[in-house]
Parts: structure tokens; sequence; C-alpha cells
């Protein structure tokens, strides 16, 4: 990936919380779904908060997701997206229970089908 | 009877010719031994005087001495360390015209010679030292900061989470102490960087002080103004050393500004405090350590060693930068100019590598209005990315259109929370499973805000006019809403 930063960051990650790792929302865990707002954000937006939602972009992603994307270890992620949420900014939903996923067999046919429709 | 008259009056006569002639002789030889007496007292005064005068001077001596060993000597040792030291002169001031006078004036001179020669080759010494213990230190500090940071990407208990932060702040701060330490002692900074975002440079710098809460970064530049590799760890460092002073000169409900701002040399990093200031001697202490030619001796920072200026001073005879710390600020405090040269910046590209995400964004972009920008970042992106292998995000193909889109989310609404996967039909490589992205995002928005870390090599171009954007952003938003309210998600909102 060009876009990794390769070597030691310069920011480490407790700026970007201001040393905080605790977070409200207690229960968020690596797999829970962030749903950002759509429009930009709100002027004033702390730095670390900004780009966790301009990475979610109106979408969903996981919080592990979205940590990988910042560059940021998800505890950091977690305390962004709780102070997100509670501006109302991000909304938050519980990982996809196992159960309802999809058989890893058929993902893996319809993959396939994918790459035959490629081909 | 004659006969015997004359040869009486003969003997008579020659008789007191003999008594006229040796009374003559005996007053003469008077007359000459009371002048010779004379003489003799005479010498035996200006004996008497210039032995007195003997003792008087070997007495001013003897006291010249013991002033030059008391008073003077001392006091020339002292300035060797503090040129302000006033030496006194010798106590009669017409003895320095004398030979011995000018003679104790070159043993003092000598010895300030000497005394100064054999400071500075113990205070190298000393650094040589110094140097050596700090390398292996800031080594240390390095690898435990590796430790700290794998745990921090590998544990997220917040428990844990949180005294892994505080070790980590700990241990920059320890770091930071190191490495001046080092930089003073006339060692290399200790860490060789990539080219990196200025802002990311000094929001580093900030990251490594106790009261980085209290810092504000401004940052007026164009996002992609970035430092060359060596300039980095320097301008880190700087920035730390000089918020560090303001710190410690503010009061703690007071902020400390930092402003970063385009020269036409340059850049100019500004940090105001709005604390008390310092005096016009600290001051110009201050900016002889940070702006004087001079080698700085680790005798000459007091006691305890006040490194963070000397450190300065040292990186910016290094490294071609300069500081001044010469005004006072608008705010009362003290005002401190960083300012980078054009030959020490360079350019990143902000969307390949985008500053980190606590780094402030520029006010640049805020200050653009947004559509064109995105038009604007969209044109350029096909030519970068165009040929990317990533393909993970969803509406990556130019293709699709906003009714895709609204369609796009009406099946998410049926599929829930299903995670959805949707390959790039126009990209996706043989070998590259489609993978999962965000199940409806504006394309080629992310891109318009560089320090949002959009991973833009993933992003295939999308081509779409703002009007499209418009439509597929509406779709997406009545799309999303009418999933909220037809369909209770699986579990419960956590909000």
């Amino acid at each position: 990936m060009t876009g990794r930063r390769s070597g030691r960051p310069l920011v480490p990650a407790y700026l970007s919380t201001g040393g905080v790792a605790r977070p409200r929302h207690t229960e968020l865990e690596r797999l829970s779904l962030l749903t950002g707002g759509a429009g930009p954000a709100p002027d004033g937006l702390p730095a670390a908060r900004h780009a966790l939602y301009d990475v979610l972009d109106g979408g969903t992603l996981t919080l592990v997701e979205a940590a990988a994307l910042l560059e940021l270890p998800v505890s950091a992620v977690r305390v962004l997206a709780a102070e997100l949420a509670e501006q109302g900014l991000v909304s938050l939903r519980p990982p996809v229970p196992p159960a309802a996923l999809p058989a890893s067999d058929l993902l893996k046919r319809v993959a396939d089908g994918l790459r035959a429709l490629k081909q | 009877m004659i006969e015997i008259t004359v040869p009486a009056a003969a003997g008579l006569s020659a008789g007191t010719l003999l008594a006229l002639v040796l009374g003559g002789f005996l007053l003469r030889s008077r007359r000459d031994r009371s002048g010779l007496r004379e003489e003799i007292a005479c010498l035996r005064e200006r004996l008497d005087d210039t032995r007195a005068k003997a003792a008087r001077a070997s007495d001013d001596l003897i006291a010249e001495i013991a002033h030059l060993t008391e008073k003077r000597i001392p006091a020339v040792a002292t300035r060797a360390a503090h040129p302000h030291a006033q030496v006194p002169g010798p106590l009669s001031s017409d003895f320095a015209r004398t030979r011995p006078g000018a003679g104790l004036e070159g043993v003092l001179d000598g010895l300030l010679g000497v005394m100064t020669k054999e400071r500075k080759r113990v205070d190298a010494a000393a650094r040589a030292g110094m140097r050596g213990t700090t390398r292996e230190i800031q080594a240390g500090l390095y690898r435990l900061q590796d430790v700290l940071r794998g745990l921090q990407q590998q544990y997220d208990e917040p428990e844990l989470a949180q005294t892994l932060f505080e070790l980590d702040h700990e241990n920059e701060q320890s770091l930071r102490r190191a490495q001046v330490a080092a930089v003073v002692c006339g060692a290399w900074v200790g860490l060789a960087r990539e080219e990196s975002h200025l802002v990311d440079a000094v929001t580093g710098g900030q990251s490594r002080l106790v009261g980085y809460h209290r810092v504000r970064v401004n940052n007026h530049l164009e996002s992609g103004t970035a430092l060359v590799s060596h300039a980095v760890e320097p301008v880190a460092i700087i920035v730390a050393e000089l918020l560090d002073n303001a710190l410690r000169h503010s009061s703690r409900d007071s902020d400390v500004t930092v402003n970063l701002e385009r020269a036409h040399h340059g850049v100019a990093v500004t940090i105001d405090d709005a604390g008390v200031g310092m005096s016009a001697d600290e001051r110009a202490y201050a900016q002889r350590m940070v702006a004087s030619s001079e080698p700085i001796l680790l005798s000459d920072l007091g006691d305890p060693p006040r490194m963070g200026l000397a450190a300065i001073g040292q990186l910016t005879r290094q490294f071609d930068l300069s500081v001044d710390l010469s005004t006072p600020s608008p705010y009362g405090g003290v005002r401190a100019v960083l300012l980078v040269d054009n030959h020490l910046l360079s350019h990143v590209d902000p969307v390949v590598r985008p500053p980190a995400a606590a780094a402030p964004r520029s006010t640049r972009e805020a200050d653009t209005p947004e559509p064109p920008v995105r038009q604007e970042t969209r044109g350029k992106l096909p030519v970068r990315t165009g040929g990317s292998a990533r393909t993970r995000k969803v509406t990556g193909s130019p293709a699709f259109t906003a009714a895709e889109i609204l369609t796009r989310t009406n099946f998410s609404r049926v599929e829930d929370s299903y995670p959805e996967t949707v390959p790039d039909p126009g990209t996706a490589p043989d070998d590259d499973l489609p993978q999962r992205r965000r199940r409806h995002a504006r394309p080629g928005a992310e891109a318009a805000v560089p320090a949002a870390r959009p991973v833009p090599e993933q992003a295939p171009p999308p081509a779409r006019t703002p009007e499209d954007s418009a439509a597929a952003l509406g779709a997406l938003q009545t799309g999303t809403a009418a999933a909220r309210s037809s369909a209770e998600p699986e579990g419960n909102d956590p909000r």
C-alpha cells in the first residue's frame, strides 16, 4: 500500500483523543458498525473526529475498519466514535451476529461468479 | 750674652713657626673631619631613606601578591565561566605600570587562557560521555515505544488502553529529554524520518509535552506542505522545545497558539503564549542561546541545566533553520518564530499520504467553497489512480449513477445489516476478491478533504458531475431514511 507510511509515526495515537481511552459507550465492539451522517462535518470539530467523520463519508464501516483507515488503534477510534455519536453525527449499531452472515461457501461462489463475469 | 740671645731667638721663632704650621694643619684636619662627618650623616640618612623605601616597596608588592591570590585569581577563575564577572585591578593604580605589576598582569592573562582551554576540554569530555549515554537511552526508549504501540494495536480493552496511552505519553516525554540532551552534547537527532507533512512534525512535537492539551494549532498552509526527510525530526524537536518554553511561562488555563503560515522564504511557525513574558535580560539570553554561532558549553547551562534553548541553538546551526525570540507576543507573553526555509520544504501528496488523523487540517480547504474542490480533486483522481488494483470501494466505478446508488441503498435495506460485497467490475484484478467497504459512499467526497486519510489508491476514479453527485447524495439520504423508518435493525441501536 503506497498510502501507508513506513517507519515510526510522528503523531502518537493518544493525541487523537486527548489521552482518553475510556469511551462512554463501553458496548462498542471491534465489529460494531458506525454509520456516518450525511453532509459536511460541522465547523470546529476536533481534527481526529473530523477525520473519522470523513472516513465514514456517510457510509458504514466497522470500528476496526475505520481504525485501519485512520491508522489509529481501535481503542482510540472507539473513543472518537462514542464522541461523534454523542454529537449525533454518527450512529452506532452492534456487530452483525455471526448467524446472520451468509455462508462462506456462498460468498466464495459469488466471488467466483464475479471473476467469471470479468473474464 | 748676645751669643745666647741669637740662637734662643732663632729657636723661638722656629718653634713659633712650627707651632703655627702645626696649628694650621690641625685646623685643616679638624675642618676636614667635620666635613666627612657631615657627609657620613647625610649618607646615613639617605641609606635609611632608601631602606625605608625598599621596605615599603616590598610591603606593597607583598600586599599586591596577597591581593592577587586572594581576590584577583579567584575573580579570573570566575570569569572563565562567567564572562561578565569583573576582575578587580591592583591595589594601587600605579602598580600596574611598574615591572612587577606588568609581570603579575601577565600571570593573570596566562591563567585565564589556560583555564578557558581546560574548561573546554573538560566540557568536551563531559559531552562525549553524556552523548554516549543518552544515545543508548534514546535507542532503548524507541524500542519501548515500539512495544507500547504494538500493544496499543493489539489490545483495546479500555482500561488497558488508557494505561498504554499514559505510558506512551510518559515515554514520549522521556524520549524528548534524552534526545534534547543528546543534541546539546553534539549528537545527531537520533532518528531518520521520511519526508513528512509539516503539520505532522508540529503535532508530533506537541505530543511530547505534558501540557499538550493547551496547545492550539492553526494550520494555514496549503495541504501537502511537507518537510524534507532530514528536517522532520529537528523541526519536531524545535517546536516541542519552543512549546515547552511557552507552556512553562504561561498559566495553566491559557492556551498556547501555534500558527503555520506561508512566508516568502518558506514557512513560519509562530508560537504565541499569553503568559508573563520574559524580561529583557531573559529574552536576550534566550535569543543568544538560540541564535548564537558560538558552540554551547554544558557548564553554561546552569543547574538544573536548561537544555531546551541550547538544543534549539544547536539544531538551527546544523540545519539552517532560524528561530527568533526577540519580539514580545501581542498576547503579552513570548512570541517564538521558527522559519523553515524553502530548501527544507517539499511536497507530499495529501491524498496518497494524508497527514495524521490528529493533525489539524488546513484552514485553506475550509475557506475554499467545497464543490470546486471536489470537482478538481475528482478531475485529478483518474490520472493518478486510474489503473489501481485496489477495488475496495463500493461506488468506485465511474459508471454508477444516482439511480444505481438508490438501488443499492434499497438492496441494503432489504438485506439490512448484511455486509455488502460489490466488486468494481472495471478494475478488479483476477486474484483479488471483492472487498467490503462502506455501504453507500459519496464518491470522491473523501478526496476533497485530504486530511481524512481516504486511502485513495483504493478508490478508482468516479467521474461524475456535481449534479450527479447531488442526485446520488439525495438518493442516498432518502434511501437511508427510508431504511431506518421501515426496518428495525437487528439488535438495538446502541444509542
